[in-house]
């Protein structure tokens, strides 16, 4: 398997099909004399903005520090929970229960339901 | 070796040195293997030809270009400063 | 019989969707200017765009995935950001065009300049996205774009010579201002095969849910849709070459258009150009609007769907409110629309090589296309589409320097 061409940047879908973003990032652990393992996914746009460049990487996590109240770091999808990986990458969570759609749901509430027509 | 977390889309572009502090070339592809549910690093890719294999496999294929890239097996690569990863030996032991 | 109705209305997307400020605009200049010379120019873009269309919809078809989806799965987010930062300059800058174009035709239906209309128009975009579904403003911009087949009527009507005509079909050195042609020449190129359009129609076939058994649909909605699409452009070519080369006026407003439909039909054929003007502009506005949500939400993963309400995908639904009432900037405050449309066409031209390119390795990966891949033909089309979206990207700033004046 190739990470980047078979992984990074892949769409990720959770346990019930639904699209929850692109694998932004891997973590890879080494310990011990054992070969290195990739641990988790990233998923956040504070992993992509560093991959950008260290500037706006910075200047992201400096945003997110302010904002971003108790999570302050993109979410892990342990790599433990993945399971087909082919177009997509199939993995053990239910999205909906997750982090991954704080932005969403934050401008959801904050900015379309006070539009006209914003709220369902 | 134990050096903790790396971010492998970091890594992606690095330039890698020898021992001797000379150039090898840059990671563009990471191979691994997955074993139950483990995920274990084996190789890095490195050079333009990595490049190839990541972006155009079936068009290059397609003319008959497409060459081997430089393959580095993990315990030879040193990542305690994953900006400057560095290669443990000289570069005339990779091919 | 639900399949029949589905080539017919793919079809109609063609013909429906073809025309916009900027092919109307170019196609014009180029009669008048240089009168059946430039056909080729038109005939060139719509068959590249017929291909393109065609790859666009079979990836999305087989992979469920859209073009912007692709570029940044296949390429990684360092490329596609600097597409998606190129893809959605050009947008802005064909949007403003558009909502400007249906800024002028309500000034000409109106007579209150165009600067009032823009935001209005803009407000009338963005509520038509925000409650609408893609449904509906696919169906609703192709069905009332059929109104443009007015140029096509109206060449007809004019009997043009047609061995002029067919000459015209044959590309050759221009006799007189050999930059100005090829300025034209280009800006026809950048005006048919639209960057925009492919990200659209591949994002249509997730959204409308094809399958392999749609093959044959996008197949006959690319090949005649876009034929008959460009077939209006002619028709806007040859009545400009009819009407306004005569008079030995180069085309230097949108004002001057509407001479051509009043020509072949008189008083009605105001009104006919204010509807085809108005009504292809904005239809154009809304899929490249929509278009430019999709860039950033595919590409990032975000949720998207025009069918969703905008409660349930709040960063796809806020991009288009953003960037709709920014595009509708430059016509409210006056820029002027024909210059404007020049040149979002060059950077149109300029900058397909980032989204053609990427679809000689998108059509040959088998994860995205199956066993439905590009043969050697369309290869070797591609190949050469790409071979001219980068001699396009290189002339384009050059000749909109020499000829664009």
């Amino acid at each position: 398997m190739l990470l980047v061409h078979d992984v990074l940047d892949k769409q990720l879908t959770d346990r019930h099909g639904v699209r929850m973003g692109k694998a932004d990032g891997l973590v890879m652990l080494q310990e011990g004399d054992g070969p290195p393992r990739v641990v988790s996914i990233e998923v956040g746009s504070l992993t992509l903005a560093r991959r950008l460049g260290r500037r706006l990487g910075r200047w992201a996590t400096a945003l997110a520090r302010r904002w971003g109240g108790k999570h302050t770091e993109s979410y892990r999808i342990p790599w433990t929970l993945v399971r087909g990986i082919t177009l997509e990458i199939a993995v053990d969570v239910d999205a909906e229960a997750t982090r991954v759609n704080v932005v969403e749901d934050w401008l959801r509430v904050h900015v379309v339901e006070h539009l006209p027509g914003g709220r369902p | 070796m134990t050096t903790g977390e790396v971010h492998l889309e970091l890594l992606l572009g690095r330039l890698v040195r020898d021992s001797d502090g000379r150039p090898v070339g840059r990671i563009e592809e990471i191979e691994a293997e997955r074993v139950d549910l483990l995920c274990l690093v084996k190789e890095f890719h490195l050079g333009p030809h990595a490049l190839g294999e990541r972006l155009a496999v079936p068009v290059l294929h397609a003319f008959g270009r497409a060459r081997k890239p430089l393959r580095v097996p993990w315990d030879l690569l040193d990542f305690s400063d994953p900006a400057h990863p560095r290669l443990t030996c000289p570069r005339d032991r990779i091919r | 019989m639900s399949r029949l109705i589905e080539i017919a209305l793919g079809i109609v997307t063609g013909i429906g969707g073809f025309l916009e400020a900027g092919s109307l605009a170019t196609a014009a200049q180029a009669g008048s200017e240089f009168r059946y010379d430039l056909i080729w120019a038109v005939i060139v873009g719509a068959v590249c765009l017929a291909f393109l269309v065609e790859m666009s919809g079979r990836l999305s078809a087989i992979s469920k995935h859209t073009i912007p989806d692709a570029l940044r799965e296949r390429f990684g987010i360092r490329f596609f950001a600097v597409a998606l930062i190129i893809m959605e300059l050009v947008m802005f800058m064909v949007m403003a065009t558009e909502l400007g174009g249906v800024a002028i035709a309500l000034e000409f239906a109106s007579g209150v300049s165009y600067r009032w209309w823009a935001l209005p128009v803009g407000f009338v975009a963005w509520i038509l996205l925000w409650k609408g579904t893609f449904g509906l403003i696919e169906k609703g911009v192709s069905v009332l774009g059929l109104i443009t087949l007015a140029f096509v009527v109206g060449a007809i009507h004019l009997h043009p010579p047609l061995a002029e005509v067919a000459r015209g079909a044959v590309p050759r050195l221009p006799a007189h201002d050999h930059a100005r042609y090829w300025f034209l020449a280009v800006s026809i190129l950048g005006a048919s095969i639209s960057p925009y359009l492919f990200a659209f129609y591949s994002a249509g076939a997730v959204e409308d849910k094809w399958d392999v058994s749609h093959l044959t649909i996008n197949r006959i909605t690319a090949g005649f849709g876009m034929g008959f699409g460009g077939i209006v452009a002619i028709g806007a070519l040859i009545l400009a070459a009819i009407v306004l080369h005569p008079l030995d006026v180069q085309v230097d407003s949108f004002a001057q258009l509407p001479l051509l439909l009043t020509s072949a039909f008189g008083r009605v054929g105001f009104a006919l150009f204010v509807c085809s003007l108005a009504i292809a502009c904005f239809g154009a506005a809304q899929e490249i609007a929509l278009t430019a949500a999709y860039m950033l939400a595919q590409g990032l993963g975000w949720r998207w769907s025009e069918n969703l309400p905008p409660a349930e995908d709040a960063r796809f639904s806020l991009a288009y409110t953003i960037l709709i009432p920014l595009a509708a900037v430059p016509a409210a405050a006056g820029v002027d629309i024909l210059k404007l449309t020049n040149i979002s066409m060059v950077l149109s031209a300029a900058s397909l090589p980032v989204i053609v390119a990427p679809l000689l390795i998108l059509m040959n990966d088998r994860r995205y296309v199956r066993d439905y891949g590009n043969g050697w033909f369309s290869n070797t089309v591609v190949a050469l589409i790409t071979a001219l979206a980068f001699v396009l990207a290189v002339v384009s700033f050059p000749l909109l320097i020499k000829g664009g004046g």
